[in-house]
């Protein structure tokens, strides 16, 4: 009897079990493995050589390409994610009324988001080349400019390109996240708001944006960490050059590591990037803690 | 009523406006990856381009199979994103029904484990990956690219499969018990073949997220015959001299599939994602 007891306790992890050793083994002892690696000296052939009184840290921190970096990634995760956002709201309204195509063009909204980040970004690569890019040849074949222009002067130039890039592949998560909110949103409230003689702006505000929040948080979240990790875009169109000025924290520690040879401050980079993630999650939480507390009074 | 007519045929013309422009915006990088595959490479750097190809040249399409392995990095992503797609669903589904379906203590702990997993990209974690690769001799080796896909992905596909699970009444598979099922077999032969979209669903994202997968695959394989076609696409890619031509034919090859996967998907994602959410 007791034997039975402890198999029926036993079995809801028996089933987890492979899920846990896979997540355990391939996620869980590589980040281990970042933390300690961030503590410790490393060689350059990679044997740990023990712990360096937090040396990686204060290498990074002194470092004006690390606060560069820090700057960038802040810029980069709030511009994607907010332009996203919204230009994923307004296509998902748009999307939502009935109009001849429709299905055509929910289907063709899908595309940058099933595209691999890699070829999508080759493909911009090639269209802002300055000497033979689709973008200069096509707007000088409609007359709209007489001259190629160089549409990369700077590295800031670059990274507007990028925060570009990064914009068109993530609205689409968004779109389709705000449409399947849409969807279950009760008509009968717009129809009691049109007979209360409500404006479209009076709806949005008191009907649809509250009723939508579940799918914007889960779409806003998601993109947070998406992008504020993404990595194949920078790295194919500047690898994070001109002189290291176009680097987020996810091609900055690649680089650290795989080109420099320096993967202790990789480490050191990943580890402030974890922190960094934490806080928003904490934000998030509290947040979201303060909100429940809210409905309940 | 005619002011009325007037501002619907105003707001219609907007409307039709704004769907064209996004459409070509978004056509527009595609546009581009097409023409530019059916040029000839002497049109590459001419001096007076032009938008289509002068001479519609097919035969890229045919020669890229020959000009590098590309057969052979389409093969490995197929292993790869099969292997992955394969190993997350087996490890997934039970830890699905699991948090679906039965109590048990840290449920809650560990669903918030999963979604804590989110947190940490591959990228990040890349210094660690690869020194565990290394310990276990998974360098260059299709296995670790598949586990690591896999475990990456375990986090969705249990959110998706546990928000499917539990929109599934538990009464049929009950009324399977009473009949003399196991779990295992009300499990088989009655919830699985209930959850048929939201599996397929899940089947079909955790393939495109690992066919789609470049970070890891470019720091673990360099050896060019074990390449997937998102790192093999490099070849094509030199410090010198870039064969455009070859490689928009060859990312076509990589793109349209999974686009035609994808949509096929697309309805039963987007809720699923939000939906695993909002009963979290």
């Amino acid at each position: 009897m007791k034997k039975h007891a402890i198999r029926k306790k036993a079995e809801p992890y028996l089933w987890m079990l492979p899920s846990l050793i896979l997540m355990t083994v391939m996620i869980a002892i590589p980040i281990v493995t970042v933390f300690q690696l961030s503590l410790s000296e490393i060689s350059r052939a990679g044997v740990i050589k023990g712990y360096n009184d937090f040396k990686n840290f204060k290498m990074i921190f002194a470092s004006p390409t690390f606060w560069h970096t820090l700057q960038n990634t802040l810029v980069w995760t709030v511009a994607v994610v907010g332009f996203s956002t919204l230009i994923g709201f307004v296509i998902a309204m748009v999307l939502n009324q009935e109009f001849v195509g429709r299905k055509i063009v929910r289907a063709i909204v899908v595309f940058p988001w099933a595209t691999s980040l890699i070829i999508q970004s080759v493909i911009w690569k090639y269209i802002i080349n300055a000497d033979y890019g689709s973008l200069n040849v096509i707007l000088s074949k409609l007359g709209i400019i007489k001259k190629y222009i160089n549409w990369t002067p700077d590295a800031n130039a670059y990274f507007a390109w990028e925060c570009w890039i990064g914009i068109f592949v993530t609205f689409p998560f968004v779109t389709f996240c705000v449409l399947s909110g849409l969807q279950s949103i009760d008509s009968t409230f717009y129809e009691a708001a049109d007979i209360d003689g409500a404006g479209f702006w009076q709806k949005l505000r008191m009907i649809t944006l509250p009723l939508l929040k579940p799918s914007l948080t889960v779409s806003t979240v998601l993109n947070i960490i998406y992008v504020f990790n993404s990595f194949p875009i920078i790295w194919t169109i500047t690898k994070g050059d001109p002189a290291d000025r176009t680097h987020t924290l996810a091609t900055y520690l690649y680089k650290l590591s795989f080109y420099n040879g320096k993967s202790g401050q990789a480490a050191a980079v990943s580890v402030v990037g974890f922190a960094i993630l934490c806080v928003c999650a904490s934000v998030y939480m509290i947040l979201s803690l303060r909100a429940e507390k809210e409905d309940q009074l | 009523m005619t002011k009325r007519k007037r501002k619907n045929i105003i707001k219609k013309f907007f409307l039709y406006l704004f769907v064209i422009v996004l459409c070509v915006i978004i056509l527009y990088p595609y546009f581009v990856m097409f023409t530019t595959a059916a040029k000839d490479r002497s049109e590459m750097y001419a001096l007076n381009m032009t938008i289509l190809p002068v001479e519609w040249k097919w035969s890229n399409f045919i020669e890229i199979w020959s000009a590098a392995p590309v057969l052979r990095y389409f093969l490995n992503s197929v292993i790869v994103a099969g292997g992955a797609t394969l190993v997350a669903i087996l490890c997934g589904i039970p830890a699905a029904y699991a948090m679906s379906r039965m109590q048990f203590k840290g449920k809650s702990v560990f669903l918030g484990l999963v979604i804590m997993s989110q947190m940490f990209a591959p990228v990040v974690l890349l210094v660690g990956i690869y020194k565990l690769m290394t310990t276990m001799n998974l360098v260059n080796n299709l296995i670790g690219l598949i586990l690591l896909n896999a475990a990456f992905n375990q986090a969705f596909a249990i959110w998706l499969l546990r928000g499917t699970f539990l929109s599934i009444s538990s009464e049929m598979e009950q009324a399977a018990k009473v009949d003399g099922c196991g779990t295992i077999g009300s499990l088989i032969r009655v919830l699985i073949p209930m959850s048929a979209p939201g599996i397929v669903t899940t089947l079909i994202f955790v393939f495109i997220n690992s066919w789609n997968e470049y970070t890891i695959a470019l720091t673990l394989m360099s050896t060019d015959t074990l390449k997937p076609i998102t790192v093999g696409i490099n070849v094509f890619y030199g410090f010198n001299m870039i064969q455009w031509q070859y490689l928009f034919a060859t990312s076509l090859f990589a793109t349209v599939p999974v686009i035609i996967l994808f949509l096929c998907i697309e309805k039963h994602l987007a809720a699923g994602l939000t939906a695993g959410g909002v009963k979290g």
